[in-house]
């Protein structure tokens, strides 16, 4: 068996920043009248601070794996390090208050404010009424809503977007260093769902949680993912690796099958157009460059091709956040600067 | 949410299927044999007295047993006869705010003593007075509401698709009454006539103050003759016969829903 | 005389006999909700153990308890009040032990379907975010279940006002006594005006209580959840 600080998955390790987040350790889980594990020998590391999105079809033990994480799940064989520390035979009460957790049912609690929702787990950490005023504002305000608005509205008076926004800032309250979400954004609706996952992003850029991520749906973890785990029935690790790794080299066929066709396209998600060598826009020609439909540098190529597809145009001006054009994607040189970034990556 | 009240009532969220339903069917006769069998050993360990033994005759037991239950099935039966039509007339779509007043007035009415009830009818003039007729009535009177309660609830709660069905396919609206609504309905109804039933074994009981009879002259007569031995005796067995009573009835209740769902 | 002048007249009687009557019914309740309320909340802590037989047992004893209470609220008064008298004698002792007993099914049941309806998304956010098992019972199960409870204390109450008027049978305290009076005074002046009062003195209880319950309602039942 390995040491603590090392990994099975070849993640950077040795300076205790370095060191993984979370490690799993030939766990497995067993269900009492069942033969056959719904986890099996599981190893996996999570790099601090990074996503890590577990993907799989359903009853491929990817939840089971998130639950034993924080011990809803008690797992039957294996150890599971926390930052270092074997949190198998800990307090799970306490150790559940060092972990943020969001499920997709949300489950706020109906009879308390949305304040106090927020401030369950800071009030049994015993921190004083100021100190968990102030967290509650702060933490609503991250997650977009406005503190003196929402603060003291109750959960049945807000929008499932809403609500989850205050289930993350729940989950966010005692800045635990570790997030585990179930699903989250699985039972919103598609055009709100990618807004909350903008926002996400966004809020993991100044918190920089290490979180552990199920999902069923592979846009979502390309989207999302630092990392992707894809299982396979029986709780096993059919390939661990980055969304790019994943879509352009599938271990198996199986996660050949599961990435599906498309897979090219979906890359061109991964793709941002701040990497690419843009074409200036001739000035004078026609389209002028006013006329032209524009995208922001901060997107991907994806959007690009679907901004061009959509306008039935073939070519597309790139703004920065100003508004000010900064280049142009022609539809004709496209597959050409792909080819030149596969080679200079 | 209206859970609560007198068993049976409501028993949607009660009744179950599974093992449960088994314990439910063997534990009431499992507490009548017990709780029998220890007064029966109590009693035996005393040696009875000329009156005790006397009160506790067999036959003068039997007679006011057989009186007891002339009593609970009539109005038991008028209770339905009454209730039942007058469930389903408030069920139609026309009565909806009488259907509200009632079905608010009925929970509160379970206040109502059916002691009291007894003898105000008792008091009311011919043919009313200290006879089994207005025994019965008090009765009735006593039980009416859970079975036109349960009627109404009943028959509401067949989900409307079934009915708009019925009459899309040419039914008239009788027929839809008869062969789609009443089926669907019976099982809620059952548990209001069995809650009936068992009032009705309960307040036959007070029939004795207004000259009925029943097993409450049992107790009456070992309460006069102030010998605790035929006093529990006494309860005892109306207890015993009121579980009984409940149990049959819990599994004519149980037989009527299995054939229907 | 007809009633309304009779009321007048024994005014501070019946109003003696209808607090009695209050009284019994609410020692009673208070009596039989703390059982059966306190037993709820023991056989239905949110487990969330993997021990199964323990579940078992626990899950058995709850069944055994409604059934038993369910059997209890079946036996007519009369029969559980002469059962009762060997151990409490006539009095007010017998008909607050009576009233208990058959104010317990209803407030079990209640308190079992309430504690037992609370949604499991919002349990299981419960334990993610570290509460532990009496932590879900009192912040989260309990205020949950609380109107549900809450209700089959009110309906409890309402079966208790009736029984209690049988009461008097065995020289218990309340408006069962004017009714007790009126029959055994029977064509003689008044005796119907006394059953007439006694029997719906019985709602004028019942009515005072609901208010209360209303009052009640009104404090505890928090806003997030109030329909």
């Amino acid at each position: 068996m390995s040491e603590t600080t090392t990994n099975p998955h070849g993640i950077a390790e040795g300076h205790p920043d370095q060191r993984p987040m979370i490690v799993l350790e030939g766990v497995s889980k067993t269900y009492p009248g069942q033969t056959i594990p719904a986890v099996a020998e599981l190893d996996l590391a999570v790099p601090r601070g990074s996503i890590v999105m577990l993907v799989g079809p359903s009853g491929c033990g990817k939840t089971t794996t998130l639950k034993m994480m924080n011990r809803l799940i008690e797992p039957t064989t294996g150890r599971i390090l926390l930052d270092g520390e074997d949190v198998t035979g800990v307090n799970a009460d306490q150790l559940r208050r060092r972990i943020g957790y969001v499920i997709q049912q949300v489950g706020l609690f109906p009879h308390f404010t949305v304040g106090e929702n927020i401030a369950v787990v800071p009030r049994m950490l015993g921190w004083d009424r100021q100190r968990i005023r102030q967290r509650v504002d702060e933490l609503l305000e991250l997650v977009g809503l406005h503190p003196r608005e929402f603060r003291d509205r109750y959960p049945r008076q807000l929008s499932g977007g809403q609500q989850q926004r205050v289930g993350v800032a729940r989950a966010l309250a005692a800045d635990p260093p570790v997030m585990l979400m179930d699903e989250p954004f699985g039972a919103i609706d598609p055009v709100t769902r990618e807004r909350l996952h903008d926002e996400f992003l966004e809020i993991q850029r100044t918190v920089r949680k290490t979180i552990c991520f199920v999902t069923h749906d592979l846009q979502e973890a390309i989207k999302l993912g630092d990392h992707i785990a894809i299982f396979t029935a029986g709780g096993r690790l059919a390939q661990y690796d980055t969304p790019e790794g994943i879509l352009s080299r599938p271990a198996n066929d199986f996660v050949a099958e599961f990435v599906g066709s498309g897979a090219a396209v979906r890359r061109l998600h991964l793709i941002a157009l701040s990497t690419l060598d843009l074409d200036e826009i001739a000035t004078g020609s026609s389209p002028t460059a006013a006329a032209l439909v524009t995208v922001p540098l901060s997107g991907s190529v994806y959007d690009a091709v679907d901004a061009m597809l959509d306008a039935q145009t073939s070519v597309v001006a790139v703004v920065d956040d100003d508004g000010q054009a900064v280049g142009a994607l022609r539809w004709n040189t496209l597959v050409e600067k792909l080819q030149l970034r596969g080679l200079h990556p | 949410m209206s859970v609560g009240g007198v068993p049976g009532l409501i028993t949607v969220s009660r009744r179950r299927k599974g093992m449960r339903s088994y314990a439910d069917l063997l534990s009431t006769p499992l507490i009548v044999l017990l709780g029998g069998a220890a007064v029966a050993l109590w009693v035996s360990t005393r040696t009875l007295d000329d009156i005790e033994a006397r009160a506790l005759q067999p036959s003068a037991i039997l007679s006011d047993l057989g009186q007891h239950l002339i009593l609970t099935a009539y109005s038991t039966l008028f209770v339905i006869v009454i209730a039942v039509p007058l469930g389903i007339l408030l069920s139609r779509k026309g009565a909806r705010r009488i259907r509200n007043v009632v079905l608010a007035v009925g929970g509160f009415a379970q206040a109502l003593p059916p002691y009291g009830v007894l003898v105000l009818i008792a008091f009311a003039p011919a043919p009313f007075g200290f006879n089994p007729f207005s025994v019965i009535m008090g009765l009735v009177a006593a039980a009416l509401l859970p079975v036109l309660r349960n009627t109404v609830v009943g028959l509401r709660q067949v989900d409307p698709a079934l009915i708009e069905a019925a009459r899309g396919m040419g039914m008239s609206g009788r027929a839809t009454l008869f062969r789609v609504e009443l089926p669907l309905a019976v099982p809620v109804m059952m548990a209001g006539i069995r809650v009936a039933l068992v009032l009705n074994v309960g307040t036959a009981v007070l029939a004795t103050f207004v000259g009925g009879g029943g097993l409450g002259s049992l107790i009456v007569r070992a309460q006069t003759l102030n010998r605790p031995i035929v006093l529990v005796t006494a309860g005892a067995i109306v207890a015993a016969l009121a579980l009984m009573v409940d149990w049959l009835a819990g599994v004519a209740e149980r037989l009527v829903r299995a054939r229907t769902s | 005389m007809d009633p309304i002048s009779y009321l007048r007249e024994n005014v501070g009687t019946v109003l003696f006999y209808g607090e009695q009557h209050f009284l019994v019914v609410l020692c009673a309740i208070a009596l039989g909700s703390a059982i059966s309320i306190g037993f709820a909340l023991l056989v239905s802590m949110d487990a969330g153990s993997q021990r199964w037989s323990l579940d078992w047992i626990v899950g058995a004893v709850r069944e055994g308890a409604l059934v038993v209470t369910a059997a209890a609220l079946t036996v007519p008064s009369l029969a559980l009040l002469v059962l009762l008298l060997p151990l409490f004698g006539l009095g007010a002792a017998t008909t607050v032990t009576a009233l208990t007993i058959y104010s317990l099914y209803t407030v079990l049941r209640n308190s079992v379907a309430g504690l037992s309806s609370v949604d499991a998304s919002v349990l299981e956010s419960a334990k993610g975010l570290g509460m532990g098992r009496l932590r879900r019972l009192i912040w989260i199960q309990f205020p949950l279940a609380w109107p549900v409870i809450l209700n089959g204390i009110r309906v409890a109450t309402l079966i208790d006002v009736a029984i209690a008027a049988v009461a008097a049978l065995v020289r218990g305290p309340g408006l069962g006594q004017l009714v007790l009076t009126g029959l055994s005074r029977y064509g003689a002046a008044n005796a119907f005006n006394q059953v007439l009062v006694g029997t719906l003195g019985c709602l004028v209880v019942a009515a005072v209580f609901e208010i209360f319950y209303a009052v009640v309602e009104r404090l505890t039942v928090p806003r997030g959840i109030r329909v």
